[in-house]
């Protein structure tokens, strides 16, 4: 148990960048992102609703996994920088009336100075530090930036429209699709860039890295900085979602849960993995949403997601990923075990959705 | 409300509540030394505490005993928390520590939301004395007074006991050289065990004080902003920590005294100012932060054996 805790931090093999063909194993993965992706089509407005949630969860998440998965820093204030996104683009279309394609990237870089001075912190803090002074950042934003009534349009909030051809349930949902997967796709080439490789090194081993000729300050910096513009991309389509963003979510104590709920996503999907992010704000997001309308279950949901963060944490540090991984290699190795054991997983959790869609 | 001498009143009030962070941050300090483990779910933990406490109040027990008896159970939490989670993770492996932690304030937090049936707010009866005692001139809620002179007697009783029982030395030695004092015999998983119940029952001790009494005559409010993983007093009592660089006891109860007394004190101020409490707060903990306090607690051996 304690071997695999370490693992996360265990060096990794880095991935050759070498173009071949898909194997047997992506491709089925491709496939079942496929068939998750057109679960919301049953279910009408309100599955696409639960399906657009979850793909913000997802852009959210991967913020999460370049800063806190591949540069090793914890990071407590990711939907503040959501919050600043979603903030931004309420100023840059309800007040200055900019059209959205405008406002998505001024969203993204109002992150800069915030995720520029937290970087900036970061070189000097190690580890637990870094955690208090994200914590501490999230709490004074609560107080500062989210109560500034200019910015935030007051206690009303903004009041925003989706473009065009977006306006539908259906097509926001696409969208959201492309451009989650689109963004994966990135962090995911991000990963074996130099650049990534480079917060792999002083995730691993700082004072190696830094012998290596590796530039900590740059490295750190840069995490933040493409951390904190996914955040605000994240943030700008939430506002999109919710068609009006109040301050009061980003407001201490209410903005540190849901960071650490982001930080639950992520550890579920699997921490520096891309795909990671996706599987886990599928995996969890989906059922906060659905449980949201019945009472009884969404109770439990905060010890549900807890208790997974915690068992994931000490069983299966690499998340879902590592999951899918361990039962493909059983398949692999031992047919019949594997096989039954995956249909056994699966069965039992889609087992326990239908009880509990049933009971509710 | 603001008497004749509004300063001397709000100092007694900044200093009742830096007792609280000053008591949170004893907890955190001594969990921190002696297992690696910074403790964010030390606010949820003592929240257990206070549900056991309200619990046993709406069940007729008197409030002082039942008061007493959820000082008693508070540790539970903490040392089961440590024996089934904490003690599986690594000393050196950071993030996840972190995380873990992390994960159990959102557990304890999300256990007690539910107990308390996600209301608004839920009352809570008093179980100190209410009352005003006249001092220099001026009227002083009881409260404020005894929760002042508990916080400091508990803290004055904690520390003796670190510095002069055998225990207590125990503890400081796994705290300076873990190696080292498991070689010399002393039981590693028992010294945290010990840590872990006193820093829970010193963390349920400063939130007994603060919860029940924060509404004066009304008595106590535990509100949806009360049940978060962090809470409201968290973040301060983290900064009270850093005063002692995470490793120093007394200067850690000082420092708590310090953030009580600046959050207070600031509503003095015209207005602006008297609404960035939480700003100061913030401001302080990022000077800390930045001075990096632990050089001047710790030697650089120490501080590797931390690190690492």
């Amino acid at each position: 148990m304690t071997q695999q805790a370490v693992e996360v931090m265990k060096p990794l093999e880095l991935p050759a960048v070498v173009r071949r063909r898909l194997t047997g194993a992506e491709l089925a993965g491709l496939a079942g992102l496929g068939a998750i992706a057109l679960l919301p089509i049953p279910f009408g407005s309100f599955g696409f609703f639960v399906g657009q949630f979850a793909l913000i969860y997802a852009i959210l998440g991967l913020s999460v996994v370049v800063v806190t998965g591949y540069a090793g820093l914890v990071s407590l204030m990711t939907y503040s920088f959501a919050g600043i996104g979603a903030m931004v683009t309420g100023i840059a279309m309800a007040s200055w009336g900019w059209p959205f394609w405008l406002a998505l990237p001024l969203a993204a870089a109002a992150t800069i100075p915030v995720s520029v001075i937290v970087g900036v912190t970061s070189v000097r803090l190690k580890g637990l530090y870094l955690a208090i002074a994200t914590l501490t950042f999230a709490d004074a934003l609560g107080e500062t930036f989210f109560k500034w009534d200019r910015a935030t349009g007051g206690l009303s909030g903004w009041v925003v429209s989706r473009p065009h051809p977006f306006r539908s349930d259906a097509s926001y949902y696409v969208l959201l699709l492309v451009v989650a997967m689109g963004l994966v796709w990135m962090v995911t080439g991000l990963r074996s860039s130099r650049v990534g490789r480079a917060m792999l090194a002083v995730r691993t081993n700082e004072r190696e890295a830094q012998a290596l000729g590796i530039n900590v300050y740059k490295t750190k910096l840069t995490a933040f900085l493409i951390s904190g513009a996914l955040g605000g991309i994240g943030g700008s389509f939430l506002a999109l979602l919710l068609k009006q963003v109040t301050r009061s979510a980003f407001q201490s104590p209410l903005v540190e849960a849901t960071s650490i709920l982001l930080v639950t996503v992520v550890v579920i999907g699997g921490i520096d993995r891309p795909l990671g992010a996706f599987l886990g704000a599928v995996a969890l997001v989906v059922q906060q949403q659905v449980f949201q309308g019945a009472r009884f279950f969404f109770a439990y949901f905060g010890i549900y997601s807890a208790a997974l963060l915690v068992l994931f944490l000490l069983y299966r540090p690499g998340g879902l990923m590592q999951v899918v991984r361990l039962q493909w290699r059983l398949i692999q190795t031992r047919p019949r075990v594997g096989i039954i054991s995956t249909a056994l997983i699966i069965g039992l959790n889609v087992g326990l959705a239908w009880l509990f869609v049933r009971l509710s | 409300m603001i008497a004749a001498h509004p300063v001397i009143q709000v100092t007694a009030f900044g200093l009742a509540s830096g007792a609280t962070f000053g008591l949170l941050a004893l907890g955190l300090v001594l969990i921190y030394r002696t297992t690696g483990a910074m403790n964010f779910a030390h606010w949820a933990i003592g929240l257990l505490a206070v549900i056991a406490y309200l619990y046993l109040a709406n069940e007729g027990v008197p409030v002082v005993l039942a008061m007493l008896l959820a000082l008693m159970l508070s540790p539970i939490a903490g040392i089961a928390a440590y024996r089934y989670v904490f003690r599986k993770i690594p000393r050196s492996n950071h993030v996840v520590t972190i995380l873990i932690t992390i994960g159990v304030a959102q557990l304890f937090a999300s256990l007690a939301a539910m107990v308390l049936g996600f209301k608004q707010f839920t009352r809570l009866p008093p179980w100190l004395p209410q009352g005003k005692v006249s001092f220099a001139g001026t009227e002083l809620n009881t409260t404020d007074v005894v929760t002042i002179i508990v916080a400091v007697g508990i803290a004055a009783g904690f520390l003796a006991w670190f510095r002069f029982t055998r225990t207590g030395r125990a503890l400081r030695a796994v705290a300076q050289n873990r190696e080292a004092a498991m070689l010399a015999g002393i039981d590693d998983v028992r010294s945290a065990t010990i840590a872990w119940g006193i820093g829970s029952a010193l963390a349920a001790l400063a939130l007994l004080l603060v919860l029940p009494h924060v509404a004066g005559k009304q008595g106590g409010l535990i509100t949806t902003f009360d049940v978060t993983p962090f809470g409201t007093l968290l973040i301060p009592a983290f900064g009270a920590a850093l005063v002692g660089g995470l490793v120093n006891l007394p200067m850690a109860l000082a420092g708590g005294f310090a953030f009580g007394l600046v959050r207070e004190l600031l509503v003095l101020a015209p207005r602006p100012w008297s609404d960035m409490r939480s700003v100061a707060a913030a401001v302080l903990i990022l000077v800390l932060l930045i001075l990096r306090t632990e050089r001047f607690f710790v030697t650089a051996q120490e501080r590797e054996a931390l690190e690492a």
